[in-house]
């Protein structure tokens, strides 16, 4: 008798939680449209081209930082050497059409090699505790870039080169891959899906198995997960969405050189995702708008950029743990209780 | 080949001075200074601006102590406040410090190649075994071998050497026989940069200054360090000099491929043994 109200109950609340998890997808479904269909106005009001492509840049960007702030938020690695992926992506989809080959052979190149080849490395290098995995990131990152530089031939050396698009996508005119605000539209659908498709994965049972880990990875393995290949493949994703990122830079620019693989390009990855914040999914996002934004702004003082973004980054790091979109949801909960009247979590 | 040899040995010897001196920091703070790579440029800068006026050597001294003293006040303003907060906070922030240091030398020398001349009576070459060999190369190595010999005597010989062996095995452990780790440490990252500094001052005639240049020996440095076995200072000994061969030989016979070896090898060691060549196992 026990044991069967006991199970009753089990289910009650299974299936409880069942039908709160699949509100929670509906809610997230709802703003996933709106967020897609939100940008489509912002694109046409916005008469300057000079915006519109530094808001696409920023979107572009954004899919890379959100492939950084997602490997620190799900596994707690960060990562130097996203850029590696990214770069990659990029020369997947531009060597093919140098050599005449379709464009979406050349993406689908682009969304398998480095993740795959992430994974590889992820196998080695994850089982290497907390600091060291970023030390090797960074090492790996430059090895890629630098065999990038050498193979001269392959990759056209430190100048890169240049491609052109072939006339259709898919019977789509390719045109609109280059337009700004087309490709604003275009680049921010796939980030909002991005999100979203992570905010799946770190739902789901294996996205909840990689938290425990990364919160003590020994006791998930005295439970009996594979610890090593979870880990390896939460990087792969990670490699999967900087590739994203790759191929959406690539298209717009038509144009790849090895600096796409640059560890300076990692490291200005990790410090928009820093600066928006890692608690947050896209919170990485707001990181990349807020740097792009601000160096526009920066104007005279944009000469020393680099030290700018420096102490910005260690002014984050030491007095806004939860960056900009951690204080933003601070703001916005103290708000709201305020307006409730009563504690809110 | 026997020059290359010692062309790999002068190489490693740098990557040895460069590492050790993380290793140093690690062992009191369980930290990464990933401005270290920076904290070598400048070093190779103050050498290349003082040896205009005052020679060589006197560039060497004062890059020494002035490293060591940025790395004193590194430790007193970064690493002790930070050290609650873990390592990774403490990565973050010597990493926009890089970013910054970086800028700083570009504002004030530019981004310009500099060369940087060895002193007078190390600029000749020399023969080996019928080979023409520059002298100064040899001069690096004698260098990196009298720190190597210089820091297994301090830390065997004297008591503050064996707070840091201690410090570097088991921090709280040593902390609670009552050493102040605290007030160790400000000395030993002090020591642990001005190292940088010394690497980058012996390191400037054989590479030209940049201010990117300590980037590429950051990231070497780094692979000795994972390689050798995090925090340890035998296990950095050996990888250095393995990498500086290895990196050396790779340059020569295979340049397209050369800075995926050291890597590569990195990867097939780490595979056999996760905590590097000279780490307990974890």
């Amino acid at each position: 008798m026990t044991d069967l109200s006991v199970g009753d109950l089990g289910t009650g609340k299974r299936e409880r939680q069942a039908l709160a998890r699949r509100r929670e997808t509906l809610s997230q479904g709802a703003i996933l449209i709106i967020a897609i269909v939100a940008v489509i106005p912002v694109a046409y009001l916005v008469r300057s081209n000079l915006v519109l492509s530094l808001m696409t840049q920023a979107v572009i960007a954004g899919v890379l930082a959100t492939s950084v702030g997602f490997l620190i938020r799900q596994s707690g690695a960060v990562t130097f050497g996203n850029a590696a992926f990214y770069g990659t992506a990029a020369y997947c989809v531009a060597l093919p059409l140098k050599a005449g080959l379709s464009l979406p052979l050349g993406i689908a190149l682009a969304l398998v090699i480095p993740p795959a080849l992430a994974y590889l490395l992820g196998l080695v290098i994850v089982r290497i505790p907390g600091i060291a995995f970023s030390m090797l990131t960074l090492a790996i990152g430059q090895a890629l870039s630098e065999l990038a530089l050498k193979a001269r031939w392959l990759t056209g050396g430190e100048d890169g080169f240049s491609f052109a698009l072939p006339k259709t996508v898919v019977g789509l005119d390719a045109s609109f891959l280059q337009r700004p605000t087309s490709m604003l539209i275009f680049s921010w659908s796939v980030l909002v899906l991005v999100l979203f498709g992570l905010s799946l994965f770190s739902r789901s049972r294996y996205g909840r198995v990689v938290a425990a880990i990364r919160e003590n990875e020994e006791r998930a393995r005295f439970i009996g997960y594979q610890t090593v290949s979870r880990r390896a493949a939460t990087f792969a994703l990670s490699a999967f969405v900087a590739s994203i990122g790759g191929v959406l830079a690539t298209l717009y620019n038509s144009f790849v050189s090895p600096e796409t693989m640059h560890w300076s390009l990692s490291g200005m990855a990790l410090i928009m995702a820093i600066i928006g914040g890692t608690q947050l999914l896209w919170g990485a996002v707001v990181g990349a708008a807020f740097v792009f934004f601000a160096k526009d702004w920066a104007g005279d003082i944009g000469e020393h950029w680099q030290a700018v973004i420096g102490v910005i980054l260690i002014v984050v790091t030491v007095g806004l743990p939860g960056g900009i979109s951690g204080a933003m949801m601070q703001i916005a909960s103290r708000g709201s209780r305020l307006f409730k009247g009563r504690g809110a979590p | 080949m026997i020059v290359q040899l010692i062309n790999g040995l002068a190489y490693g010897g740098l990557l040895y001075v460069v590492a050790v001196g993380l290793v140093l920091i690690f062992g009191l703070r369980q930290v990464v200074n990933f401005a270290h790579g920076s904290l070598f440029m400048l070093g190779a800068y103050v050498g290349y601006v003082i040896s205009f006026y005052a020679g060589f050597w006197a560039g060497l001294v004062v890059a020494i102590a002035a490293l060591g003293i940025l790395g004193s006040l590194l430790d007193i303003a970064v690493f002790g406040p930070l050290r609650h907060r873990g390592p990774m906070t403490t990565v973050l922030v010597t990493f926009g410090l890089a970013l910054i240091l970086e800028d700083f030398a570009q504002a004030i020398w530019g981004k310009g190649l500099r060369l940087q001349q060895p002193p007078p009576f190390l600029s000749g070459t020399v023969a080996i075994f019928g080979d023409s060999f520059p002298v100064y190369r040899l001069a690096v190595i004698a260098m990196a071998a009298i720190v190597c010999l210089g820091l297994a005597i301090w830390m065997r010989k004297t008591r503050v050497g064996l707070f840091v062996r201690a410090s570097s095995v088991d921090p709280e452990g040593t902390a609670m026989q009552g050493v102040n780790t605290d007030r160790l440490s400000i000395l030993v990252v002090g020591l642990g940069t001005s190292l940088s500094g010394l690497a980058g001052v012996i390191a400037a005639p054989l590479l030209s200054l940049s201010p990117s240049m300590g980037s590429y020996v950051l990231i070497d440095s780094f692979i000795v360090v994972v390689l050798g076995g995090i925090g340890s200072f035998s296990g950095a000994f050996l990888a250095a000099i393995l990498i500086g061969q290895i990196h050396n030989l790779g340059v020569i016979f295979v340049p397209s491929l050369a800075a995926v070896i050291p890597l590569a090898l990195m990867s097939l060691v780490l595979m056999w043994r996760p905590s590097g060549l000279a780490g307990t196992a974890a």
